[in-house]
């Protein structure tokens, strides 16, 4: 196929960096054995078998080095490690362990090329490998993607197998009995006679002996926990309110902080007057920081009212800062000028509308969505004799390490990165900007511990949202079929703003910007894909399923349209064009799950959408009620396919979770600007879903896949899309621009 | 002031006008009640003042009238109150920030209300907000609770 | 208890008939009854002053049109929410000033709706006219005791003071006061319709 041949020719962009004249550098660093961070850590007695297990006297402590936002990727990580190593979960400690490059991130680079999730061939699988290699050449240490169990499935079991072979190693020095006389049962080696040795109590023994890397991992059908509902590890904390999130973190002598800075994100201050602000009780200080001014005080809500009371002298934004303004740059840059790629050319579109008798045109929009996490962004700092501590929850410790390090004037290595549970992130703690804050604070007031807090306010006017977007879409039908389809997306570029701001070059193409519309498997004849490129304005970031998180809905909502133009179907023509087999199984599957074609009431409409990203084919259907002139969201069926569910309960709160996220912000959600400034500053006016609202969400994993897959984030994208078709169905209403809210009423 | 939390007094010296939040957070160091957006839109910060739910980041430490309970005084992982095994049963935390304030809301409906129909659950927990979407778990975690205080 | 309120009442038109003798000529009566009514129409009254469905409105906030409470909340039967969340659990009964725009205000006194009978929302003059001079559906209360409550309660004090930026109806508590007593005096006069 040319298209290949295209990329072939193409600097392979992995995490966004060009490594095609490094890889054989890459490959020699690559083949080095990775440095297991702990071992730096271990006392006389305490044994470290590979970068995620440690025993010692007290017990286990399994490192899980993905970070948890919610996502329940602690307890999926400890899980891995256990099967193999046979311990009882409630017994072990469970810690992310060290920033460090041994934690790499090995396929989160795979969306950052331009291969299809359904492509095998030699030339896509050598790409996917080439992640591998710069994901650890580059110590990417990176929480996202849904990438978690992809990751680490096989690495987790792996070292929880060497750790169980070598602590039966120990044992059998310990006591001279052959090792293949010696079991493993919950935490302990079992000798023949039924004694049971502790594995802590084979730490010192253990530490002693080489780590056994010959191991061979269970057979699935031997799993204890894998593949079988599992209690999260966290559950009792977080049902109990001693869950220690960042914000929660105590430290004698602390101070509590919080900042003000230009609400126009970037913007800076031309000064500032603190006068009245510093009389208030308990405040200690006002320093200047980038862009605004930190308040210090010994209670963080003094903090917030004396920050309120800073009289600032704001710059203007350094973006356009109005939001039609906005959305006509987004316009402008339908412009060949603009073209940032075409994955997708297949046929001859153009020959197509030529010579077709009507060609159905559509215009799409989608807004900025703040992430906005119910924890605000925070962080406890100590900056004391050159060295510099940091508790936060963070999807990025090596970047933030490496960034704060900068900023304080340290060597990375002087930089200790503690990571603490998140209360939710959906991609903003891939920014650690609010943690250079606290540097700042820190710089300026060392030898004191510093929690430094948002206010809500602060959070939603300093987020990094997801970039708005426009399509423009075009397509013919004949016969009863789709026959042609060319979309066009204007977006501002994530990865070039994110990568920016860590310090990381950018080239080529940003896959976001088409993510989920040219590489979905459809076998239409006439088929092009164009992504253009919106020059920067608000800095951008990845949300919950990143590019398709918005593009499931110009795509799918645009593909109904032709369905129906075309007479066809919504489902039967999908199945029709099904060019991949789990996909289509996908399809089948919530069709059979939610009845399809079955008649509805009066009022009633059922819509139907398709999206498959990060590998994971996911259709969705969904019911609403037209109730005198509102919307009520009544079911929402959903069939994925992640090769394999790990855990089965997890897997249903991922995907009924990313649904409710994207029907709630598809229904209710915008950040809109003027003067730069977001004017949804608390969720009053940025409500996402409510319980009342809640559809009942039934979901289906399937396992026909060959590849283990993420659920965090595929959940998201065909949520708003079914849901504009569903009302469509109900109404007659064909809606093109999110939120719905604009054109509906939800009850 | 004197201020009695979970069944402790503690003497306070802050503000009249301070949010109970805040107090029991920053003066007390009782993290359970979470900050969220301090305009009583979130409902993370909840608790209970005579055994009815507040939002504590709306009561000024000087209205404060009678005894608080904290997600911590509701019961331990030692030893949980029926409505956290009831959420432990069910799995419903993912990030878990929202669910203390989600927990006490629903031991307080129950307590006003034992016998609440599925609309009166769905009324009780709307004005508490979660983004990880833990919703259909919420409700049928409530209706176990529920039906579990009938049983007892 | 239902009918010992029927009974007190049911004494009361008798009562309001012998003291109100018409000093005021019906016109100006007319014209106090306006001005009361665009105070009671004002979204800062209605949004409470809603009928037995128990749903109290977020109109004139800026969150939209025609919109209801936030939050699906259901003040219910029992026009406190006692059956689901309680008004109080977030508007807590506090004499400070409200200053925080979109949080929920505060009183102090217990937040709840008013009697169903007391419904203004989507009323119109004639209809709110009517239900206010008779004692039956005005809760139980003379002219004196009307005037008594603008002047003492602490809702209509907010609802003409209502804090942080929210819109309020024209006038004071004692424009209010004042065109009630004058409308009693007159004889309690409301247009047809």
């Amino acid at each position: 196929m040319g298209r290949i041949k295209t990329i072939a020719r193409r600097s392979f962009l992995i995490g966004s960096v060009a490594i095609a004249g490094g890889v054989a550098f890459g490959i020699y660093a690559y083949k080095r054995e990775g440095k297991n961070p702990l071992l730096d850590t271990l006392a006389p007695g305490e044994a470290s078998f590979n970068p995620y297990v440690k025993v010692d006297a007290n017990g286990v402590t399994l490192i899980t080095p993905r970070a948890d936002v919610g996502q329940g990727a602690y307890s999926i990580q400890a899980h891995l490690i256990a099967e193999e190593m046979d311990v009882d979960l409630a017994t072990v400690r469970i810690d992310p362990g060290p920033p460090s490059a041994v934690y790499y991130n090995g396929v989160v680079g795979i969306e950052a090329m331009p291969i299809a999730a359904t492509s095998e061939t030699f030339l896509a699988n050598t790409g996917r490998g080439a992640a591998d290699v710069a994901g650890k050449f580059l110590g990417l240490q990176l929480t996202g993607g849904s990438t978690t169990v992809p990751d680490m499935f096989d690495r987790l079991r792996h070292a929880g197998a060497v750790a169980r072979a070598t602590l039966i190693a120990a044992a059998a020095e310990q006591t001279g009995l052959p090792a293949d006389q010696l079991r493993t049962d919950m935490g302990a080696v079992v000798l023949p006679d039924g004694v049971r040795l502790e594995y802590a109590d084979l730490a010192a023994t253990a530490a002693e002996i080489e780590p056994v890397q010959e191991v061979t991992l269970k057979d699935p059908s031997d799993w204890k926990y894998l593949g079988k509902p599992q209690q999260r590890t966290d559950i009792l904390a977080k049902s109990t309110g001693t869950q220690t999130y960042g914000i929660d973190m105590v430290m004698d002598g602390m101070v509590y902080a919080t900042t003000r800075t230009n609400p126009a994100q970037g913007g800076a201050i031309r000064g500032f007057d603190a006068s009245t602000a510093k009389e208030r009780r308990g405040v200690k200080a006002v320093l200047p920081i980038t862009g605004g001014v930190a308040v210090i005080a010994d209670n963080t809500w003094r903090a917030f009212q004396a920050a309120a009371e800073v009289k600032c002298d704001w710059d203007d934004a350094p973006y356009i800062g109005d939001s039609d303004k906005q959305f006509a740059a987004v316009a402008a840059a339908f412009d060949p000028a603009r073209q940032d790629s075409r994955f997708r050319d297949e046929g001859d579109v153009d020959a197509a509308f030529e010579a077709a008798a009507e060609v159905i045109e559509a215009e799409y929009r989608i807004p900025y969505l703040a992430h906005a996490p119910l924890e605000p962004m925070s962080a406890m700092v100590l900056l004391a004799e050159g060295r510099l501590d940091i508790w936060t929850g963070t999807q990025i410790p090596r970047f933030m390490q490496a960034n704060a390090a900068k900023r304080a004037g340290l060597e990375a290595e002087n930089v200790h990165v503690h990571v603490l549970m998140s209360g939710g992130s959906f991609g903003r703690r891939l920014e650690d900007d609010y943690v250079l804050q606290a540097v700042e604070i820190a710089m300026q007031l060392p030898d004191v511990p510093i929690k430094m807090v948002w206010s809500r306010e602060e959070d939603f006017t300093h987020d990094f949202p997801r970039p708005l977007a426009m399509s423009r879409a075009r397509g013919t039908v004949s016969d009863g079929k789709i026959a042609a389809y060319d979309l066009a997306v204007a977006a501002p570029s994530t990865a070039e703003s994110q990568m920016a701001r860590l310090g990381q070059p950018v080239m080529g193409p940003d896959m976001a910007i088409v993510q989920s519309t040219w590489d979905q498997p459809f076998a239409i004849p006439d088929y092009r894909v164009t992504g253009y490129r919106v020059p920067a304005m608000v800095p951008v970031s990845s949300w919950r399923s990143v590019g398709a998180s918005g593009n499931g809905f110009l795509h799918e909502c645009f593909i109904d349209e032709l369905c129906l133009a075309a007479g066809a179907d919504p489902l039967e023509e999908r199945l029709r064009l099904c060019s991949h087999d789990v996909s289509r199984k996908v399809l089948e599957a919530v069709g059979e799950m939610s009845g399809w074609g079955s008649e509805m009431a009066q009022g009633r409409g059922r819509g139907l959408a398709f999206v498959l990203a990060f590998g994971v084919p996911v259709a969705q259907v969904i019911e609403v009620t037209d109730v005198e002139g509102a919307i009520r969201i009544d079911k929402v069926f959903v069939a994925a396919d992640v090769g394999r569910v790990i855990d089965p309960v997890n897997f249903e709160a991922q995907v009924s979770g990313g649904v409710i996220f994207g029907l709630g912000h598809a229904m209710n959600c915008e950040l809109t600007y003027k003067n730069g400034v977001p004017q949804q500053d608390n969720y009053h006016a940025y409500e996402g879903m409510r319980l009342y609202q809640c559809p009942e969400v039934v979901v289906r994993g399937l396992e026909n896949g060959t590849e283990i897959r993420g659920i965090g984030e595929p959940g998201v994208p065909p949520s708003a899309p079914a849901l504009a078709n569903a009302i469509f169905a109900a109404t007659g209403s064909r809606i093109r621009t999110l939120p719905l809210s604009h054109s509906v009423r939800f009850v | 002031m004197q201020l009695t939390v979970n069944g402790t007094a503690h003497e306070v010296d802050a503000e009249d006008d301070m949010p109970l939040l805040w107090v029991l957070r920053d003066e007390l160091g009782i993290t359970g009640p979470k900050y969220g957006c301090g305009i009583a839109q979130c409902g993370a910060c909840t608790v209970m003042v005579d055994g009815v739910a507040v939002r504590s980041c709306q009561l000024a430490l000087g209205d404060v009238d009678g005894e608080v309970t904290t997600i911590e005084g509701l019961g331990t992982p030692e030893a949980l109150h029926v409505v956290q095994a009831a959420w432990v049963q069910h799995q419903v935390a993912q990030c878990g920030y929202c669910q203390s304030g989600q927990i006490v809301q629903a031991a307080s409906l129950l307590d006003l209300n034992p016998e609440p129909t599925d609309a009166q659950i769905d009324a009780a927990m709307s004005g508490n907000l979660c983004r990880c979407g833990t919703y259909p778990r919420i409700r049928a975690a409530v209706r176990t609770a529920a039906n579990k205080l009938q049983g007892a | 208890m239902r009918l010992v309120f029927a009974l007190m009442v049911a004494a009361a038109p008798a009562l309001a008939q012998e003291v109100v003798t018409p000093q005021i000529p019906r016109e100006e009566g007319l014209a106090a009854w306006d001005r009361i009514f665009e105070v009671t129409s004002h979204p800062r009254c209605t949004n409470c002053h809603v009928g037995d469905a128990g749903i109290p409105m977020w109109e004139a906030l800026g969150y939209g049109e025609e919109r209801v409470h936030g939050m699906g909340i259901v003040a219910d039967d029992s026009r406190i929410g006692a059956e689901s969340v309680p008004c109080r659990t977030c508007h807590v009964t506090s004499a400070r000033a409200n200053t925080v725009p979109h949080a929920p205000p505060h009183i102090d006194d217990a937040w709840r709706l008013p009697p169903i009978e007391l419904e203004w929302l989507d009323k119109s003059s004639a209809e709110v006219c009517a239900q206010m001079r008779d004692p039956e559906t005005n809760d139980g209360n003379t002219i004196a005791e009307l005037v008594e409550h603008l002047q003492t309660s602490a809702f209509v004090a907010w609802g003409f003071d209502p804090g942080a930026g929210r819109s309020a109806p024209t006038g004071t508590v004692e424009d209010i006061a004042r065109d009630v007593a004058l409308w009693g005096e007159a004889g309690t006069p409301c247009v047809e319709g």
